[in-house]
């Protein structure tokens, strides 16, 4: 595929699981890169070439909401599409990701299956 | 009853979606007396219109059965991996009661969740709560999700 993806969340386990899910979907990326907060993936945007970001809302030091607010004010970066991975989707939340730019959500608990009807299309 | 419905339903789904594990739920009980022994705890505190706890306490053998079918690998020994993965579970369910709650018109943030593991220890509970016990069995032994609120 050529592609590189950012996994943004606090939890080294969902990155781990959501990493496992991607290549369970049949999407291989080539690059697989992680963060632990929105900080870190702003960092990893700066210094890397990524063509997608997933990342959890609820993280410490910068929330997925405050990284989303952070990425859209960056012009060399605020084009990378966003897809959110959360318990977090109630309307209000995802209402207020998808005004700053995301892509998506996918709920956790999630499926292979459910990860790439949302992921596939925006590759 | 509503609440421990919640519970089942959230707790089973979780289960059976990423840890490809059946659970059976028990009748719901009171919360057990006395510290937790060779144990390790998930929680995620509530905060908003709904003040709560929503904790997961499992024993040693249990959180390394549900650690290792969760990251797909073998777990021999409770260490970071096995509270982190405990700590996600808390919040996916946490997250999931919260959006039970929330269909209802609670506005509530949840805290980072955060767990504990060891040989004794006791969590408080909170002061004057409502607090929901649903006790679980599956293949390995016997877990238990917590649920205290306050004005619910």
């Amino acid at each position: 595929m050529g592609k590189t993806v950012l996994i943004v969340d606090d939890s080294n386990t969902m990155r781990k699981i959501v990493s496992r899910s991607l290549r369970q979907a049949g999407l291989d990326f080539d690059d697989i890169l992680e963060a632990g907060d929105g900080q870190q993936a702003l960092e990893v945007l700066g210094a890397n070439q990524v063509d997608l970001v997933l990342s959890d809302i609820n993280m410490p030091n910068m929330n997925g909401i405050e990284f989303l607010r952070a990425k859209a004010e960056n012009d060399a970066i605020k084009e990378i599409p966003v897809v959110m991975i959360s318990t977090e989707t109630g309307a209000d939340i995802i209402g207020e990701a998808t005004a700053l730019g995301a892509k998506g959500a996918i709920k956790k608990p999630f499926t292979p299956d459910s990860v790439n009807d949302i992921i596939a299309p925006l590759l | 009853m509503a609440l421990a419905q919640d519970i089942i339903a959230t707790t089973q789904e979780i289960f059976s979606t990423m840890i490809m594990l059946d659970v059976t739920p028990g009748e719901p009980c009171s919360r057990p007396e006395g510290p937790f022994k060779n144990s390790v705890s998930g929680m995620v505190g509530m905060a908003g219109q709904v003040k709560g706890l929503l904790a997961i306490h499992l024993n040693e053998d249990v959180a390394k059965t549900v650690t290792g079918n969760f990251l797909g690998m073998e777990v021999e020994e409770v260490d970071e991996d096995v509270r982190d993965a405990i700590g996600e579970l808390a919040n996916m369910l946490a997250g999931n009661i919260k959006m039970a709650l929330t269909e209802k018109g609670n506005d509530i943030k949840l805290s980072i969740p955060s767990a504990i593991s060891g040989e004794e220890y006791t969590i408080d509970s909170m002061t004057d709560a409502e607090i929901t016990v649903v006790p679980f069995s599956l293949e390995s032994g016997e877990f238990m999700v917590e649920f205290q609120v306050e004005g619910a």
